[in-house]
């Protein structure tokens, strides 16, 4: 019976996750759809007008005429609606791949439920109504009743909730005095106990609440308007969803060249990282477990350059890229190799060969004695079983180098700049952020809602990465002790 | 089908044949190594592409510092090197007199040293204290303490360059910044933070506001790790003994990560001498507040003020100065590694 109405569950969940899924799709390419239709402003001579960005506009679409107000709430909307839908879809499925009949309680039933609330106010019936459906299943699986017996059950619920409980009163006799002393130690206890937590709490809210200010703020003025963001003297606090200029990102992207800079960087991570990984795997491989002469001598070489700040290296790596050395920089337009520059000098790590090794020695070596009995080769037993054991560090490493290279800043600056114009369309993001002009179109003035929407832009990615895979980094930050 | 199969059977065999036959050459003209590949030459396949990396991107740079130190008036036109003349310390003497490297100059007010010293002096011991504070209290709730852990390593992840822009236009002059909004609240009149007309200390205040912000992460997950490593018996003990909280924190806690803290100290001491990109993205590539008589320059801003204007010479004081930097931190690393081998308890 239990087992029925459990597999009942999982294939109600499934379905779920399936119309999360399809509706995250819809409201993505509604929002991607809704923002295409943005329109930058134009002056007289074809240029983008700055200056005038925030005109009001009629937009004609098939659905009929939208104003800019009107896009602007459908662009929020979207967005809020994916910000629900799309980490409570991650979340359940995670749950769904991982769960045993044990995991329900009666907390899962109340749950489902909030999540079925949530899924309605996501305007997305269909999952909200499979969600509270399911809550009942949920509760045939713990309580063994469906929702009939629920009915009959709210009733006598209610009845107990109003009815007064017979005061139970004991006959106290008189408390000696140590006993009275005790009880008010206690009480005494309790009362500095609740304390402690309430300034506790305070002050981790306190913090949390300096953490978040930046980026709350980044959001907000991201998406105001220029003279809320520039001139006003009393910026509001809040914006309301209309109000909310989502044509800051498209002129950023578009005529600021961020999406350049956006697939520069992406880029440029993808192929130091990869490289990364494949040199770090088999240095530390063999630092782990291939017995050599020196090899103690040279790994503690390599532990002693980490102090050496990086410094040192720039002003040497600079003259070996450009035309005394490689000469992959410093020639003449269109000769350059930029990317090359960027990724080559990036692909190894000594901080993470260190951190792997740690990981490659916990390894039992029987493992490796047995795997060469069987007649396995080193590079077959690498790859067939010390990645596949080491999967997660590796995973950790690959995320911290991706964040290292899309935060990447001084480097790409000092090779870009040895050729201002064409160095400019091989710029990365944070470069891109410090030297690209955010100025207001006929003076000085920096245009703060561009600026940081462009830093928003930078910013969300590195969030959604981090949410998604929070505990890969969390953990391996916390047990390397290295900073990436 | 099976012919096809047999086939390729043979195909097989013949070209074990030939790697036998190879290999039992090999063996016997003592080349077994070969065959059998001994560690050592498994050693250099497996480590040498990182090794060619790492060679030609950091050893060779570390040793051509040195040798580009000992020019004068070295500038490479052209792909060859020039020099005018060679010296032993002449490129370090040049850095450490000149202006603003350690004795603020007249028109100055302020030097690189100075800069990076109170930058490591206050937010270091700042974030390290904070970060412990927030690590023994999220250590100290069960409910929502992952939430927390988590939003606290949100500084981890970011840009520091964006956050750095958000962080200046946070602190804007007049009440168009959020922080002097904020004040406004608490009756302080507007204060000119980073802006045309701001002195040395509220500048450099917000510099240490921010790197003293982006420093908490990493600091509290780590210290959240350690603690969390402590046994169990000791908080224990000490419950069933009375304990104060601060003792507990002080003669428990503290003692037990006491290497943590230290290696921690070290580390953030190394980064806060390394300050740059903070000082960029908040005031920009000039380092100091519009029409400022003094800079926020640190060490390394130093360094790359060298590398970016090409002028004769200018390398060699760039890799002066470098190795300067490096000396500090040297030093800094070897007294504190003797302190503490006194301090940590056990």
């Amino acid at each position: 019976m239990k087992t029925t109405a459990y597999a009942r569950y999982r294939r109600f969940e499934a379905v779920t996750l399936l119309v999360d899924f399809v509706a995250a799709i819809a409201y993505l390419i509604l929002f991607l759809l809704f923002f295409r239709l943005i329109q930058l402003p134009v002056t007289g001579n074809g240029e983008v007008d700055l200056a005038n960005l925030h005109q009001a506009f009629v937009y004609e679409t098939l659905i009929g005429d939208i104003t800019t107000a009107k896009l602007n709430t459908f662009l929020s909307l979207l967005t809020l609606l994916m910000i629900v839908t799309i980490p409570m879809l991650v979340i359940n499925y995670k749950k769904l791949k991982k769960m045993t009949i044990y995991e329900l309680n009666e907390y899962s039933i109340s749950g489902k439920f909030v999540q079925g609330l949530i899924s309605l106010f996501a305007i997305n019936p269909i999952s909200a109504g499979l969600r509270f459906y399911n809550s009942f299943v949920t509760m045939q699986v713990v309580k063994g009743y469906g929702f009939k017996t629920f009915l009959t059950t709210i009733k006598p619920w209610f009845k107990k909730l109003f009815e007064k409980k017979p005061r139970i009163v004991i006959e106290e006799e008189e408390d000696d005095p140590e006993t009275i002393a005790l009880k008010k130690n206690i009480r005494r206890q309790n009362v500095v106990y609740a304390l402690r937590m309430i300034v506790t709490y305070f002050f981790l809210v306190l913090m949390a609440l300096v953490i978040i200010v930046p980026f709350y703020w980044m959001v907000v003025t991201s998406l105001k308007t220029f003279y809320e963001s520039t001139v006003n003297q009393n910026p509001s606090i809040f914006v309301s969803l209309a109000d909310m200029q989502w044509i800051n990102y498209k002129v950023v992207l578009q005529e600021l060249d961020f999406g350049r800079y956006l697939a520069n960087t992406a880029f440029v991570a993808v192929i130091s990282t990869s490289g990364t990984i494949f040199t770090t795997i088999l240095a530390a491989y063999a630092f782990a477990k291939i017995e050599f002469k020196g090899r103690e001598l040279i790994f503690s070489i390599l532990i002693m350059t980490m102090m050496i700040p990086g410094e040192l290296y720039v002003i040497t790596n600079f003259l070996t890229v450009s035309r005394s050395g490689f000469s992959w920089i410093g020639n003449a337009a269109g000769n350059n190799q930029y990317f090359l520059t960027m990724t080559i000098p990036f692909m190894t790590s000594i901080s993470y060969i260190f951190f792997l090794r740690q990981n490659f020695k916990q390894i039992p070596d029987t493992l490796y004695q047995a795997a060469r009995v069987d007649g396995c080769s080193d590079l077959k037993y690498l790859t067939r079983v010390m990645v596949p054991i080491a999967s997660p560090i590796i995973f950790t490493i690959t995320l911290l180098n991706i964040f290292g290279a899309w935060n990447a800043f001084i480097w790409p600056r000092i090779i870009t700049s040895t050729n201002p114009i064409e160095g400019q369309n091989f710029w990365l993001i944070s470069v891109a952020l410090r030297d690209a002009s955010f100025n207001y179109p006929g003076g000085d003035r920096i245009m703060y809602n561009l600026q940081i929407a462009a830093s928003a832009l930078v910013t969300v990615p590195l969030m959604i990465v981090f949410f998604a895979f929070r505990k890969y980094i969390m953990s391996g930050v916390g047990r390397s002790g290295t900073k990436g | 089908m099976i012919r096809i199969q047999n086939a390729l059977w043979e195909i097989r065999n013949w070209f074990r044949g030939i790697t036998n036959a190879v290999a039992d050459f090999l063996k016997n003209h003592k080349m077994g190594f070969l065959v059998n590949w001994p560690g050592w030459l498994k050693a250099i396949v497996f480590l040498a592409p990182a090794l060619t990396l790492l060679g030609i991107f950091t050893f060779y740079p570390i040793v051509n510092a040195f040798r580009l130190v000992g020019f004068v008036g070295y500038r490479v036109i052209d792909g060859v090197e020039q020099a005018t003349g060679y010296t032993v310390f002449g490129n370090f003497i040049t850095v450490i007199t000149e202006d603003n490297f350690i004795l603020p100059s007249s028109h100055t007010q302020s030097s690189v040293l100075i800069n990076t010293l109170i930058i490591v002096l206050i937010s270091v011991p700042l974030s390290v204290i904070i970060s412990l504070m927030v690590a023994v209290a999220l250590n100290s709730i069960k409910p929502l303490r992952s939430f927390f852990q988590t939003i606290y390593f949100l500084p981890y992840v970011t840009n520091s360059i964006a956050i750095g822009l958000v962080f200046a236009y946070m602190f804007r002059s007049g009440n168009s910044g959020l922080v002097n909004r904020m004040l406004s609240v608490f009756g302080v009149d507007p204060i000119t933070w980073i802006e045309r007309g701001a002195t040395f200390w509220k500048a450099m205040f917000v510099l240490l506001i921010y790197g003293t912000w982006g420093a908490l992460a990493f600091k509290i997950m780590v210290f959240m790790t350690s603690i969390q490593g402590i046994d169990k018996q000791y908080y224990q003990a000490a419950a069933i003994d009375n304990t104060s909280k601060w003792r507990i924190f002080s003669k428990i806690t503290v003692p037990l990560i006491s290497p943590m803290i230290f290696y921690i100290v070290i580390t953030s001491v190394i980064g806060a001498f390394k300050t740059y990109e903070t000082v960029i993205a908040i005031f920009g590539n000039t380092g100091a507040p519009a029409g400022a008589t003094y800079t926020l320059k640190t060490i390394v801003f130093y360094i790359y003020d060298y590398l970016n204007v090409s002028a004769p010479g200018n390398l060699s004081l760039a890799a002066a100065s470098s190795i300067v930097l490096f000396a500090f931190i040297l030093v800094l690393t070897l007294i504190q590694m003797q302190v503490g081998k006194k301090r940590i308890h056990y």
